[in-house]
């Protein structure tokens, strides 16, 4: 008689958490929101019918027409197809949500894990630096460095001066919040463990507190993500953005421009931002909810 | 919070001085300047552009401690009398806002914490993420297309009636100062709803999540187990917990109501700092832009330390050193 034996893994703390996330129909819906706009992105060129801010329309003699079957959401009095021009604004919103929430997080993670770890020293100088980031008026500093660089380096960089500035200003309170859960995982009995072990400062680090704060990262990315479109949608709209892209921003300033009698612009572009900083959000709380089971019953 | 205020202050100083010479936008808007030497001086003079770098970070300081703010690099006039013209306007704006906000934004939270995933609660969490997934001007565009446009109900820009007030159509001269006021309360309706809106779902995610947790403790079932009237429970025990995060976010927002809302001011041309303030920047006027940003920037290191000692009063736990 032979007996087998199946040799079985513990399930691992990312195939719990995404247990958790399937019940969550919050999380779900986000996750297919930014899935379809993720889909809609990458395909943009198939998708779209016209270039990027082409006025193709007017030239067939079909600019400032409400929405129809040719053109969804309508065109411009200046001849562009708001559909093709929302969908090809779709990368834009992913290059500047992704971009700059990348950069914002890797700021955010070294200086966090630094501040929490060393203490002392070293958390007190980081802290007051964070302080400072955190004191100057985002959305005004925002606007005043935009357009200083568009005027300084022009238009050549294009969107992605927008990516730099969100990035390097949006950092400091997700450190502060890595920081506090640092400061709690560092005092727990498995690293002082670790630490009798001899492991090195950046084994514990690397190895034992980082994949710690994961959880907590993953869930505020999602949701810098959504503040990072809507800021530079926000940015856009002022005319303090990048004038050679097509963003949704923009397309909001035409839209508003022209608000009388050719509302569809301003509702299909508006529409098409929302859902999208929905399913961000959305996917942020579900996430919250498989990656933070403090928080739930 | 006095070396943070320096060290902010020259950060912004220096982002002003690589972003250009003030003087070309002066000579832009009257190149007949440039024929005559003496002019030109007096106005390098008159803006302290003859002085070193240094010296004129130096001046802006005293001058600031003297509650000078400078000139306006457009027409020369001083930001102070520009500054103190629009900010009545963006505090009244935002003070209506912050109150409706808050009773709403209470109310809401702690009846939806209280029936969690009852049919209440999740129309008060499905507003409140629509609240902060959409981008705050195109609420207040959505408002006007469809108060003002459509139905006509108010008025779509400005804080007063320029020619006419509302709702009569009277000229404003013949108007009487009742009819004005209901003018001008008319016009706050709509940019005060977009901000009452974008506060409210950001407060009542906060107060519902904290309640929650308030409402799970042991002390919350003592009090129910000892007889006290729900309404006592919920608001006297449990949203005294609650008011901690409350004071941080409204000691914030007090921070930033200078800087009051710079998009939905624009959209709604609302006379107030924040419209200002993006005029001043599309323009480069350097003087009104460091003005107004070390405004906030005092407001906030302020706001930070009133915070503090509120949570001192609204937290007995909480000892001020």
């Amino acid at each position: 008689m032979t007996v087998t034996i199946e040799k079985r893994r513990s399930a691992s703390q990312w195939a719990v958490a995404w247990r958790r996330f399937k019940r969550s129909k919050v999380g779900l819906i986000g996750l297919f929101i930014v899935g379809v706009y993720a889909f809609i992105g990458i395909f943009a060129p198939f998708i779209a019918r016209y270039e990027p801010g082409s006025v193709q329309p007017l030239f067939e003699g079909e600019a400032r027409q409400p929405p129809n079957l040719r053109h969804p959401f309508g065109t411009t009095s200046e001849g562009r197809d708001v559909f093709s021009d929302a969908v090809w604004g779709t990368i834009a919103a992913f290059y500047v949500g992704l971009g700059a929430t990348g950069i914002s997080m890797a700021m955010a993670l070294v200086i966090g894990l630094a501040a929490g770890y060393f203490g002392r020293r070293i958390d007190d100088a980081l802290m007051r630096f964070t302080e400072v980031f955190l004191v100057l008026p985002f959305l005004l500093i925002i606007l005043v460095l935009s357009r200083i660089l568009a005027l300084a380096v022009g238009a050549g960089l294009g969107l992605t001066i927008i990516v730099l500035i969100l990035g390097i200003f949006g950092w400091a309170g997700n450190a502060r919040l890595i920081r506090g859960e640092v400061l709690r995982i560092r005092e727990l009995e498995f690293i002082q463990a670790e630490r009798c072990l001899g492991a090195s400062s950046s084994r514990i680090v690397f190895r034992h507190i980082l994949p710690n704060v994961l959880p907590l990262t993953i869930v505020v990315s999602s949701l810098l993500i959504a503040t990072n479109i809507l800021v530079e949608a926000a940015i856009s709209f002022l005319g303090f953005g990048d004038p050679n892209t097509v963003t949704w921003g923009q397309l909001l300033n035409i839209g508003f421009v022209n608000i009388v009698g050719e509302w569809w612009t301003e509702i299909s572009v508006g529409l098409m931002l929302l859902l999208c900083v929905l399913g961000f959000n959305l996917l942020g709380d579900g996430l919250s909810d498989a990656l933070n089971p403090r928080l739930r019953e | 919070m006095i070396p943070m205020f320096i060290g902010i202050s020259i950060i912004v100083f220096l982002l002003m001085y690589a972003a250009g010479d003030p003087l070309q936008i002066i000579v832009r808007g009257n190149p007949r300047i440039l024929q005559n030497p003496a002019f030109l001086e007096s106005i390098k003079a008159y803006y302290g552009l003859d002085k070193s770098l240094p010296e004129q970070y130096l001046r802006w300081l005293w001058n600031f401690l003297n509650l000078n703010l400078g000139n306006s690099v457009y027409g020369g006039r001083p930001v102070n009398l520009l500054v103190g013209a629009w900010f009545w306007e963006t505090v009244k704006l935002q003070l209506v806002a912050l109150a409706f906000s808050l009773a709403l934004s209470i109310y809401a939270g702690i009846l939806s914490a209280r029936k969690q995933y009852s049919k209440t609660d999740t129309a008060v969490t499905t507003i409140s993420i629509f609240g902060i997934s959409m981008p705050v001007f195109w609420f207040g565009i959505i408002l006007i297309l469809f108060f003002s446009f459509t139905l006509g109900w108010l008025p779509s820009s400005g804080a007063y009636g320029a020619t006419r007030v509302w709702p009569s159509l009277k000229p404003v001269a013949e108007a009487t100062s009742a009819e004005l006021l209901v003018d001008h309360v008319l016009h706050l309706v709509l940019p005060s709803l977009v901000l009452t809106y974008a506060n409210l779902a950001l407060y009542v995610r906060i107060i519902r999540s904290n309640m929650l947790e308030v409402l799970r403790q042991d002390y919350i079932l003592a009090a129910r187990a000892s007889g006290l009237p729900e309404r006592k429970v919920l608001y006297s025990h449990a949203f005294r917990n609650v008011l901690s995060p409350l004071v941080t976010l409204v000691g914030l927002y007090f921070a930033g109501i200078v800087a009051g809302a710079p998009i939905t001011e624009t959209v709604f041309s609302w006379p107030g700092l924040g419209r200002f303030y993006v005029q001043a920047t599309l323009g480069l006027d350097f003087p009104v832009i460091m003005g107004i940003t070390m405004i906030i920037v005092v407001m906030t290191l302020v706001a930070n330390i009133v915070a503090d000692l509120a949570y001192a009063v609204v937290d007995p736990r909480v000892r001020i050193e």
